[in-house]
C-alpha cells in the first residue's frame, strides 16, 4: 500500500508530462524535438552539467581528502565550512555574485554558482567513505614501494570511487534540474525555457516535451552511474579495527591544503555572505520586521509539514527497499529516484494539473503545496531511511521476533528506533530543502502567502537587493545551523563503524 | 487424532528438507533435543547449519518435514503453522547482536511481557547476575567487551524462559583466549536455568567440551547424534572419524580373529569391521614412542611441532605411509631422527 502510494507520487508528474507532451500526437513530438533550438538547448544544458560535475568532483574530493587525511588543525570546523554552501539556495548565491560582479552572468557565472553550491554533494559522501576505509591499506601500498600520492590514488581513491561517482550523479541531476541559478545568471537551459513556456501560458506542449527530454537525460545519467559503480569491488577482506590516526602531513602539504581550502571557502561561502550583508547596509528600503517574522513562520510551517509528510511516506518505502529485494521494490526505488531528476517546475505543474482536474478545492492551498514539495524531497528522504536501515543488521529483527515480538512491533521497537538518527537527518534535509525551494513554491503557494524563498526571488529579480537583505540573512542563518550539524554528523558517524 | 504433546523433548525435527532453488540445503534432517539438554550441531561451514537454525526459528519454511517445539507442532509437512514470535525460540546470534538503542537492562527485558514492571526488573537483575554482569543494567552495549555482549545476549534470550535457546556460532567472533572462559560462563548459565539449547558450531572442541549430545552434520544432513565421548570413540563412518578429532589413516587388513594388521602392527579393533582391506583410523594421541629393545615399527621424523603443553611429530614409516603422533613436549624427537612407534588402545577400521 505505502509502496503503491509512493509509486503514484513518483509517477504522477510523468503521467502528466506524457499526457501534455503527446497532446498534438507523435508527429508533434517529433517536430518539436528536431527543431534546431531543442538541440541547441541539449548542448547548452549538457555542457553546463559536464563542467559543473567535473569541477565538483575535483573540489569535493580534494576537500574531503583534506578533512579526513591531513593533519591540519581544526578539520571539523573546516568540514562544517565546506558543507555550508548547502545552506545557500542557488538563486541566492547567483544574485549575490551578480549584484557584486554583473559581468559574470552567462555560462561562466552559472557554472561557478552551481559548482559552489553543489560540491558538498561530492565532498560529504567522499569524506564519509574515506573515513570508513582502512588507512593501513595505504601503509601496505607504501611498504610495497609506492609513493604517498600514488598510494592515495591507487588504493584509497579507488575504494571511495562509488562515493565519488554517486556524489557526481547527485550534482549532475541537480544541475540538470536547477532553475534558480540559471535564471539569475540568464543562461538559457531546459529548465528556464520550460519555465518561460509555462509561465507565459503559450506552449505547454512544448514545455512538456522538453521536460520529457530532461527526464531521458536524467535516466541516462542514472544508468551511467550504475554501470560505473557496479565495476568497483567494495568487499572488506579480513577483520580487525581500522587504524584511524593520521600521520603528520609535511609542512608544504599543510600549507597547500590550507591555501586551497581558503580559496574554496572564500568563493563558496565568503562572497555570498559579504554580498548579502552589504545589501543589508545599503538601506534602500525600510525593513518591515513583522513581515520578516511572519515569512519565517510560514516558511518553517510549510517546511515542517513537508518534512513530516515526506518522512511518513518514505519510512515504509525506505524500509522495504532496505529489507526486501524484489522486482516491485526495485521498481518503486527506480520511480522514486527518477522523480528526483525532474525539475521542480515540472513537478509543480504536474501538481497544478492534478489539482485542477482531481482535487479542485485544494488548488492553490497549502496541502497541495506540501504535496508538491513532498514529491521533490521524497527521494532524498527515502535514501536517508534506506541507508539508516541498511546500516543495522537484519539479525536484530530476527532476535526480536524470536523473543516474541510481532512483525509490526519489531518495526516499532527495533527497526525504526535503531535507524532514528538517520531518519531524523532525512527529515531535516527535507525541511532545509523545502525552506530553500523556489519554483514549486512560486507556483503552488496560496495567493498572498510569501515564504523566505519567494520573498528573496520577488525582490531580487527587480534588483531591489536592499529589500532582499533581511530575508536572505534570515534564510542563511536558519539553514546554516542544521546544515552544519547534519553534515558533520554524516561524516563523523562513519568513524564509529 | 493427534498424539499427546511430548514435553520431554524441547525440539523434534522429523524428515526436514529444504532447498534454495535447485540446491538442497537440508536433506531429510531428523533430530531431537531433550528438555534441559544442550545439543551441539557440529559441521563444517556451508553444510546447512544456519539454515537449520532459521528453519527451526521460523524465518524459513522447509519444503517438507515436521518440527515440534516444546511438544507443539510448528511445522507440519512443510507448512508453517506458527509465526517466529509465537514459537518460543530465543536466538543468540554471532556477535550477540544487542539492540544498540537500548541499555543492557532494556536489552535483557526486551522479550518480557511487562517489561517495565518490577517483576521484569527483578528478572533482569537475576539474569544479569547469573551471567556475571550484575550491576551492568544501565550500561550501553557499546561500552561492553565482545564477551560481555555475548553474555548479555544470552541473558536476553533466557529472560522469557523460551522452550529452546538457539545459539549460532556464538563465540566465533571472540579472541581465542576469551572464548573458553565466556563459553564456560554461558554453559553454566544455561545449566543453572535448566534451559534447553541447540548450539550450532564448526568448532569440534567447543562441541565436545560443552554439549550433552553432539549432532554431526555433513553433506546437508545429520549423520550421527551421540554423547561426546561416544562420538569420538565410535564414529559411525570414516568421514565422521576424520571430521571429529584428528585421524591418522593407514591401510590395514582385518583378520579372522577381529584384529587388524597395518604398518604399526597387529592392533585390537574397536567394534566390528568387515574382513579384508580397510582404512585403519588411529588417533595421534594413541601413537607413542616405543623405547623397548627390538621395537618392530620405525620411521624417520620429518616434521616437529612444539605447542607448549605437548607437541606433534610427523613420521614417515618404512611402509611409506606418514603418521602423526602427539607426544609430551619434553620428549619431542628432532627432524631426521629415527623413531620407533607403538599404538595403545583399540583402533577404528572402515571399509
Amino acid at each position: 500500500m505505502p509502496a503503491a502510494a509512493a509509486v503514484f507520487v513518483g509517477l504522477a508528474p510523468l503521467i502528466y508530462l506524457f499526457d501534455a507532451g503527446f497532446s498534438r500526437g507523435v508527429q508533434g513530438v517529433v517536430d518539436e524535438l528536431f527543431r534546431s533550438r531543442t538541440l541547441w538547448l541539449v548542448v547548452r544544458s549538457l555542457g553546463l552539467t559536464i563542467v559543473v560535475t567535473l569541477a565538483c568532483v575535483l573540489i569535493g574530493t580534494t576537500c574531503a581528502w583534506i578533512v579526513v587525511r591531513t593533519s591540519l588543525r581544526g578539520r571539523v570546523v573546516l568540514l562544517t565550512l565546506f558543507a555550508l554552501p548547502l545552506a545557500i539556495p542557488s538563486y541566492l548565491a547567483a544574485f549575490a555574485w551578480v549584484s557584486w560582479l554583473p559581468g559574470v552572468a552567462g555560462f561562466f557565472g552559472a557554472a561557478l554558482v552551481l559548482t559552489i553550491v553543489s560540491y558538498p554533494y561530492v565532498m560529504l559522501p567522499v569524506a564519509a567513505a574515506l573515513r570508513a576505509t582502512d588507512i593501513s591499506l595505504e601503509d601496505v601500498a607504501r611498504s610495497l614501494g609506492v609513493s604517498p600520492f600514488a598510494a592515495a590514488w591507487r588504493v584509497s581513491l579507488r575504494q571511495v570511487r562509488p562515493a565519488i561517482v554517486g556524489g557526481g550523479l547527485l550534482v549532475a541531476l541537480y544541475v540538470v534540474s536547477d532553475f534558480g541559478a540559471v535564471a539569475a545568471m540568464r543562461y538559457e537551459t531546459f529548465t528556464w525555457v520550460i519555465f518561460g513556456a509555462y509561465r507565459s501560458g503559450f506552449n505547454p506542449t512544448r514545455a512538456a516535451i522538453l521536460a520529457l527530454v530532461l527526464v531521458v537525460i536524467a535516466a541516462l545519467l542514472i544508468a551511467l552511474e550504475r554501470r560505473v559503480r557496479g565495476r568497483t569491488a567494495r568487499t572488506r577482506l579480513g577483520r580487525g579495527l581500522n587504524r584511524r590516526s593520521v600521520q603528520v602531513s609535511p609542512r608544504s602539504l599543510r600549507i597547500a591544503a590550507l591555501a586551497w581550502s581558503s580559496v574554496v571557502i572564500a568563493v563558496s561561502v565568503g562572497v555570498p555572505i559579504v554580498s548579502v550583508v552589504s545589501w543589508m547596509t545599503r538601506g534602500t528600503a525600510v525593513t518591515d520586521w513583522s513581515d520578516v517574522a511572519l515569512t519565517i513562520r510560514d516558511s518553517f510551517g510549510i517546511g515542517i509539514a513537508t518534512a513530516l509528510a515526506t518522512v511518513l511516506l518514505a519510512l515504509p518505502v525506505g524500509i522495504a527497499i532496505a529489507r526486501f529485494s524484489g522486482r516491485f521494490t526495485r521498481a518503486t526505488e527506480a520511480s522514486v529516484y527518477l522523480t528526483h531528476s525532474l525539475p521542480g517546475i515540472v513537478v509543480a505543474l504536474a501538481v497544478v494539473y492534478l489539482g485542477i482536474n482531481l482535487v479542485r478545492p485544494l488548488y492553490q492551498e497549502v496541502p497541495l503545496l506540501v504535496f508538491g514539495q513532498m514529491i521533490i524531497f521524497l527521494p532524498l528522504v527515502v535514501g536517508a531511511v534506506r541507508n539508516a536501515v541498511e546500516q543495522s543488521t537484519p539479525v536484530l529483527e530476527d532476535v526480536a521476533r524470536s523473543l516474541g515480538t510481532s512483525r509490526m512491533a519489531t518495526l516499532r521497537r527495533v527497526t525504526i528506533p535503531v535507524a532514528l538518527p538517520g531518519i531524523a537527518a532525512g527529515g531535516a534535509l527535507a525541511l532545509l530543502g523545502a525552506v530553500k525551494e523556489l519554483p514549486t513554491t512560486l507556483l503552488l503557494r496560496p495567493t498572498g502567502l510569501e515564504t523566505l524563498s519567494t520573498s528573496i526571488w520577488k525582490h531580487s529579480v527587480v534588483s531591489d537587493y536592499g529589500a532582499v537583505g533581511p530575508y536572505a540573512v534570515a534564510l542563511m542563518l536558519l539553514a546554516a545551523a542544521p546544515t552544519a550539524v547534519l553534515s558533520t554528523f554524516s561524516v563523523m558517524k562513519a568513524v564509529r563503524q | 487424532m493427534n498424539p499427546p504433546p511430548n514435553t520431554s523433548l524441547a525440539l523434534r525435527l522429523e524428515g526436514v528438507s529444504h532447498s534454495f532453488g535447485a540446491i538442497d540445503v537440508l536433506k531429510d534432517v531428523s533430530l531431537q533435543v531433550p528438555t534441559g539438554h544442550i545439543t551441539a550441531v557440529l559441521g563444517p561451514s556451508g553444510v546447512g547449519k544456519t539454515t537449520l537454525l532459521r528453519v527451526v526459528s521460523g524465518f524459513e519454511t522447509p519444503v517438507s518435514g515436521t518440527i515440534e517445539i516444546g511438544g507443539r507442532v510448528v511445522v507440519r509437512d512443510g507448512r508453517s503453522l506458527v509465526e517466529p514470535e509465537q514459537r518460543g525460540v530465543a536466538l543468540v546470534p554471532q556477535e550477540g547482536a544487542l539492540f544498540p538503542h537500548l541499555s543492557v537492562g532494556e536489552n535483557v527485558a526486551f522479550g518480557l511481557p511487562k517489561r517495565r514492571s518490577s517483576q521484569a526488573r527483578a528478572r533482569v537483575n537475576e539474569l544479569l547476575e547469573l551471567v556475571g554482569l550484575g550491576g551492568f543494567a544501565d550500561r550501553r552495549p557499546e561500552e561492553l567487551s565482545g564477551g560481555m555482549q555475548q553474555r548479555v545476549a544470552l541473558a536476553r534470550a533466557l529472560a522469557p524462559s523460551p522452550a529452546i535457546v538457539l545459539l549460532d556460532e556464538p563465540f566465533s567472533a571472540l579472541d581465542a583466549s576469551l572464548r573458553m572462559s565466556v563459553r564456560d560462563q554461558v554453559v553454566a548459565a544455561l545449566r543453572a536455568t535448566g534451559a534447553s539449547a541447540m548450539w550450532v558450531t564448526h568448532d569440534q572442541q567447543e562441541a565436545l567440551s560443552t554439549a550433552d549430545r553432539v549432532a554431526v552434520m555433513l553433506d546437508n544432513t545429520i549423520v550421527q547424534v551421540s554423547e561426546p565421548a561416544q562420538l569420538y570413540s565410535h564414529p559411525v563412518s570414516r568421514r565422521v572419524a576424520e571430521f571429529v578429532g584428528e585421524a591418522v589413516k593407514l591401510v590395514g587388513n582385518v583378520e579372522a580373529d577381529g584384529t587388524v594388521t597395518c604398518a604399526l602392527g597387529r592392533l585390537p579393533l574397536n567394534g566390528a569391521a568387515p574382513r579384508g582391506i580397510v582404512t585403519v583410523i588411529v588417533r595421534p594421541e594413541q601413537i607413542e614412542l616405543d623405547e623397548s629393545p627390538n621395537a618392530p615399527h620405525s620411521g624417520i621424523t620429518i616434521a616437529t611441532r612444539f605447542y607448549g603443553h605437548d607437541g606433534e611429530i610427523d613420521v614417515r614409516l618404512d611402509s611409506g605411509e606418514t603418521v602423526v603422533a602427539r607426544l609430551h613436549a619434553t620428549r619431542l624427537p628432532r627432524s631426521g631422527d629415527r623413531v620407533h612407534l607403538a599404538v595403545s588402545g583399540q583402533v577404528l577400521a572402515f571399509a
